[in-house]
């Protein structure tokens, strides 16, 4: 394995565990929008 | 239309059912190969503009356009794409939304009893490779029975005597339909809830056995898992000249994320106005890219390089044999494992299986869904509509098995080129028909986190300029030989005329469709706005 090939593998790697990790943090700590009934109940 | 209303349960669910969908076996057999084949690490670089600048922009219209769509009460690509191109010409070419997760649920519905097949085998003590033989005998022994239970050698698995290939099928199309026929939120977001969990656990456990497997052979000091980590990713910079580097870069994402596959915007029709689609859409990719980059760049070729070195794992990887790293190469550095060998072997096909599964399940939606709307039936008689195609297509493939000439027919017409077809018809159509600039309202309503704006300039320019080179280079490079193919091969010349009877069924169901739908006053030609349409947060 070269350095570069090293290189390359941490920042891939690095990527997509960074991108999927921010994504479900955001995910899981948003809230969660009222159920449908709420929601039908509230626009009438 | 009297339906019954179906809706995504937690916003997580619609977000893992549709990275079961993106992530299948592609993740894991096809990426490494083409990685390797294409510069090893320096085949990300193209790799990650597409992601960027092809894969989550088209996914981001998808998602917009389905929720858009299902808030006029539609939920086929056919009946959504006419609101979104207002009008028939996209309703009609929306028939192709239908048809590619039909058509290929043909024979990935097989390819995924292979899975469950191999997974049983390696449970009750393997697929018969005897360690003590020299590789060459052993590879021997894994493709006999490759070759045996897929009916490789010959047309019908049945006449070949593989018994077992055939009920396990049964079991994987009877789970398939008990899955889709529950429906949205008890059927395929229950289930994805556990499996994409259970498969990342599977992964973690290959992936930590392949890392640890340091120098099996002290006798081959070479064939180490370093070594085998840099045969994946040692860059060859040369490559990033050569087009054919770009091009399998953009195909691999293309075909990877499930983009124009016809399942997003399906899905996506079952949220509500005000579920984010921006955030979900790109956490379902980068889950995908988890485990193609994380998991499959890390386990195929390392296991096959420590066990099988350089020349070996070139010749697995360049075997003419549809997914053969996993069937045919894999089994052979299990049995090099040792006692644990079955285990992991068993762990793998399973993971395998559940990949395959989690995304076949979204094949069945689609025609589910557009039967149900176009022709006004109830849950049980458009189950039954689907299930009979599928059994029909499902049987021809099965019975003309004979070097997957059949379903490779319809793998590449379908499940290439129409994807490239229905990919910028979307695009399309929501850039420029429905407009980028409503189309990005909509696609920020309910949204928690915003777009990046040059995304706006991406979206109407960029992808579908990247999507036309890649589809020509694509065609110049691939149909001559498939048209010459067609010519020459009765048996894609059968799976043609299979295809084309599907396509003239699901013109017939639209044209039904779309009679019902006027008949029902139901904005078909998205003439009028949703209310609330505009309303950005």
């Amino acid at each position: 394995m070269s350095p570069l090939g090293w290189v390359f593998l941490i920042v891939s790697l690095g990527f997509v565990w960074g991108l999927t990790l921010w994504c479900y943090y955001k995910v899981l700590t948003m809230k969660e929008p009222p159920p449908r009934e709420l929601e039908e109940f509230h626009s009438t | 239309m009297s339906l019954e209303k179906q809706q995504w349960g937690t916003r997580l669910g619609v977000i893992l059912a549709v990275s079961g969908s993106a992530v299948g076996l592609g993740n894991f057999l096809r990426f490494p190969s083409q990685a390797a084949a294409n510069g090893g690490g320096a085949f990300m670089i193209p790799y990650l503009c597409a992601l960027l600048f092809l894969g989550i922009p088209i996914g981001w219209a998808e998602w917009t356009m389905g929720r858009y769509g299902g808030r006029k009460g539609f939920h086929s690509a056919p009946s959504v794409l006419g609101v979104i191109g207002r009008g028939r010409i996209a309703r009609y070419l929306g028939v192709i939304g239908v048809l590619i997760p039909l058509a290929v649920s043909f024979y990935y519905t097989y390819i995924e009893s292979w899975c469950l097949g191999y997974c049983w085998q390696f449970v009750t003590g393997g697929i018969g490779i005897d360690p003590g033989s020299s590789i060459p005998d052993q590879t021997a022994t894994a493709s006999r029975f490759y070759d045996n239970f897929t009916g490789r050698e010959h047309n019908g698995v049945l006449a070949g005597g593989s018994y077992a290939t055939m009920t396990f099928w049964m079991i994987t199309f009877g789970v398939n339909i008990l899955l889709v026929y529950r429906g949205i939120s008890k059927g395929i977001e229950k289930f994805c809830s556990y499996a994409m969990p259970a498969m990342a656990v599977c992964a973690v456990i290959v992936l930590i056995r392949v890392l640890t497997l340091g120098t099996p052979d002290p006798s081959k000091p070479d064939q180490n898992v370093i070594n085998g980590l840099g045969y994946m990713w040692n860059p060859n910079l040369k490559a990033l000249g050569n087009a054919e580097t770009w091009l399998a870069a953009a195909g691999q994402i293309f075909f990877s994320l499930s983009v124009g596959f016809g399942v997003i915007i399906n899905y996506a029709s079952y949220m509500r106005k005000k579920d984010d689609v921006v955030l979900s859409g790109l956490t379902a990719s980068a889950t995908n890219e988890l485990f193609e980059v994380g998991f499959g760049g890390l386990i195929t070729l390392t296991a096959a390089f420590v066990f099988l070195g350089v020349s070996g794992t070139i010749a697995a990887t360049s075997a003419n044999i549809p997914f053969g790293l996993g069937f045919n190469t894999l089994p052979v550095v299990f049995a090099q494992m040792g006692s644990i060998g079955n285990i992991i072997g068993a762990i793998w096909f399973f993971m395998l299986f559940l990949a395959a599964i989690t995304s076949s399940i979204s094949m069945y939606q689609p025609s589910l869904a557009f039967f149900q709307e176009a022709l006004g039936w109830t849950r049980k008689q458009a189950t039954t509509l689907m299930v009979s195609i599928c059994v029909v297509g499902s049987f021809l493939v099965m019975y003309y098995s004979r070097g997957s000439i059949f379903w490779g027919a319809i793998d590449n017409w379908v499940g290439t080129f129409l994807i490239f077809v229905l990919a910028m018809v979307q695009i399309i159509c929501f850039s420029w028909i429905f407009g980028i600039d409503r189309g990005w309202k909509e696609a920020h309503q309910g949204a928690h986190i915003r777009i990046p704006s040059f995304y706006k300039f991406v979206m109407k320019y960029v992808a579908p300029l990247y999507l036309l080179i890649v589809f020509v280079a694509f065609s110049i490079q691939n149909l001559p030989q498939w048209v010459q193919g067609v010519m020459d091969e009765p048996l894609q010349q059968g799976a043609l005329t299979l295809v084309l009877a599907v396509i003239g069924l699901l013109i017939v169901c639209t044209w039904i469709g779309e009679r019902r739908w006027r008949a029902a006053s139901l904005d078909l030609d998205g003439r009028e706005a949703p209310a609330g349409e505009g309303a950005e947060q």
